[in-house]
């Protein structure tokens, strides 16, 4: 019962966010988080295939590297290129069995090597076209029963729609448009990533949860914020460090910069300062169910 | 992916013979004419080479009048299509004008930007004489196209900067940690994005590593590189 309301909180959640003027990347990581919680699986991530027919890697349940590193492995082999090419879903792969496995060994090993046991893959399709894949993992030996599997290909489905509902400039509705804008925006917020792991001297996976804690703090699209970061109109020293993040000086860095941020500001301050106001703020979604872990 | 005609194009761009590509690509690409503009160091987009009278004109008057999509394409990195010109009485109504007082045989606009995140380098356009959409294999062949020139031309070529040929292909710019070096690298060196990306490739180059091994050594600060490119006495490479 708590799973079925969970279930339908989340499908009020998005599709309250396919009205709006909503990030592409902001709710197909929110959608990996749910099928994370609704699958009891143990990391979701979301593949979108480029123009060479390659599968990249634009939303997971869980922003570290390694687990993203395990998506990219499967731009040319792997479970969800076997999706993506038969346009079939293939849920409770054995990780663990040397038959199964052997056509993407180097992908298993990976996998296995952070810990999954059982993998799931399933297409995101429009129509008759194939444009991604939805990739499950789980710790444990537990497996997808058939309606969990009819779940997860729902929240697939949802995923697809979400990239193909994107507003874009465009009169038409191009898929290949919708798709190259979804993987565009990635790469845009790889880019601010790097650009505030190296001013906060500290892990790309700590600058991701500091760009988002702040985007969602502010009603802010992840993908305007790290725009905003890239050309310089939002003083980074505005984001808070997420918590772990030292405010100590770089170790290359001058002594003066133990005190003083580069920008001037000092290093350790989260004294509220002005709001930037070239950004447009989105209007606080009503009724949002409950708050992004 | 792409169609043969669209890889022998790349072929040839990739062997350094852009000659005549702007009447090969039309062909290729079952257009009647392409025009590519880009950004140069900072200044607008300006034409650098068109197939067809009619395309070179209509992309002057892009850029000259502000208006088009064009412009817009190369502004916002988005795709833009403008399948009737004339019936499109909504946007860029100067353009839509000056097409019609020139009596320019070009109905329909097809724009590709050069764009990789946030770094643009330029856009590609499609004419043709007949208004409709593109057909799906002619959308895939030019997002192939403009693609390949986006690698070219972050690699330097055509800007004067390299005259050799860049054999990164494009799949190896588009690797996470690619971006997240960039973005690291723009940082270290005070630089903007595609120069940033213009010096991790040199590097990568001149020590003949992979783009994503080079930059998988800067996202873990395994290598720093140092601001200025020209003091190449000063060691590039120190291991923290």
């Amino acid at each position: 019962m708590a799973r079925q309301l969970r279930l339908m909180e989340t499908f009020v959640e998005l599709a309250d966010s396919l009205i709006e003027d909503f990030d592409v990347i902001d709710l197909l990581q929110r959608l990996s988080t749910r099928c994370v919680e609704l699958l009891d699986v143990s990391a979701a991530g979301i593949l979108l295939i480029d123009p060479h027919g390659d599968l990249h890697a634009v939303a997971a349940s869980d922003e570290n590297t390694r687990l993203l590193e395990l998506f990219s492995l499967q731009h040319d082999q792997g479970p969800c290129v076997d999706a993506y090419r038969s346009g079939k879903g293939r849920v409770n792969i054995d990780l663990t069995d040397p038959d199964t496995t052997e056509p993407w060994a180097r992908f298993a090993v990976a996998a296995r090597e952070s810990g999954y046991r059982v993998t799931h893959a399933l297409p995101l399709r429009v129509r008759d076209r194939i444009v991604g894949a939805l990739n499950l993992f789980t710790t444990t030996e537990t497996y997808l029963s058939e309606e969990e599997t009819a779940l997860a290909q729902a929240m697939a489905d949802i995923a697809t729609i979400a990239v193909l509902q994107q507003r874009t400039l465009n009169d038409h509705q191009n898929e290949n448009a919708q798709l190259q804008n979804a993987l565009n925006t990635r790469i845009v917020i790889e880019q601010a990533k790097g650009i505030l792991a190296e001013r906060w001297y500290t892990g790309v996976d700590q600058a991701f949860t500091g760009l988002r804690a702040y985007a969602r703090a502010h009603q802010l699209r992840i993908t305007d914020l790290s725009h905003a970061v890239i050309d310089g109109r939002l003083d980074t020293m505005l984001i808070p460090r997420p918590a772990g993040v030292p405010a100590a000086p770089p170790v290359h860095a001058p002594e003066a910069a133990s005190v003083l941020d580069r920008d001037g500001w000092p290093t350790d301050s989260i004294t509220p300062r002005p709001q930037p106001y070239h950004i447009t703020h989105r209007k606080p979604r009503s009724g949002s169910p409950r708050e992004e872990r | 992916m792409i169609t043969d005609p669209l890889a022998a194009v790349l072929t040839r761009l990739h062997l350094g013979q852009p000659q005549d590509l702007a009447a090969v690509c039309a062909q290729a690409l079952g257009v009647d004419g392409v025009a590519l503009s880009l950004t140069v160091a900072g200044r607008g987009p300006e034409a650098v080479w068109s197939f067809s009278q009619a395309s070179a004109v209509v992309e002057d008057l892009q850029f000259t009048l502000g208006q088009g999509p064009g412009p817009d394409s190369a502004r916002t990195g988005a795709m833009l299509t403008a399948g009737d010109l004339l019936a499109d009485t909504e946007r860029w109504p100067d353009l839509r004008a000056a097409i019609a007082e020139m009596k320019l045989p070009v109905r329909a606009l097809y724009c590709f930007p050069l764009s990789l995140g946030a770094i643009n380098v330029g856009v590609l356009t499609l004419a043709r004489t007949r208004p409709g959409a593109l057909l799906p294999w002619q959308f895939s062949d030019a997002q192939a196209l403009a693609a390949a020139l986006t690698a070219w031309y972050l690699g330097g070529n055509g800007a004067g900067l390299r005259p050799e040929p860049d054999s990164t292909p494009p799949l190896e710019l588009n690797r996470a940690e690619v971006h997240q070096a960039t973005g690291m690298l723009s940082v270290q060196l005070g630089v903007p994005l595609d120069q940033a990306l213009l010096r991790l490739r040199a590097h990568a180059y001149a020590h003949t590593r992979p783009l994503r091994d080079v930059a998988a050594d800067i996202v873990g600060r395994r290598l720093r590189l140092s601001p200025d490119p020209d003091t190449q006495s000063a060691p590039d490479h120190r291991e923290e």
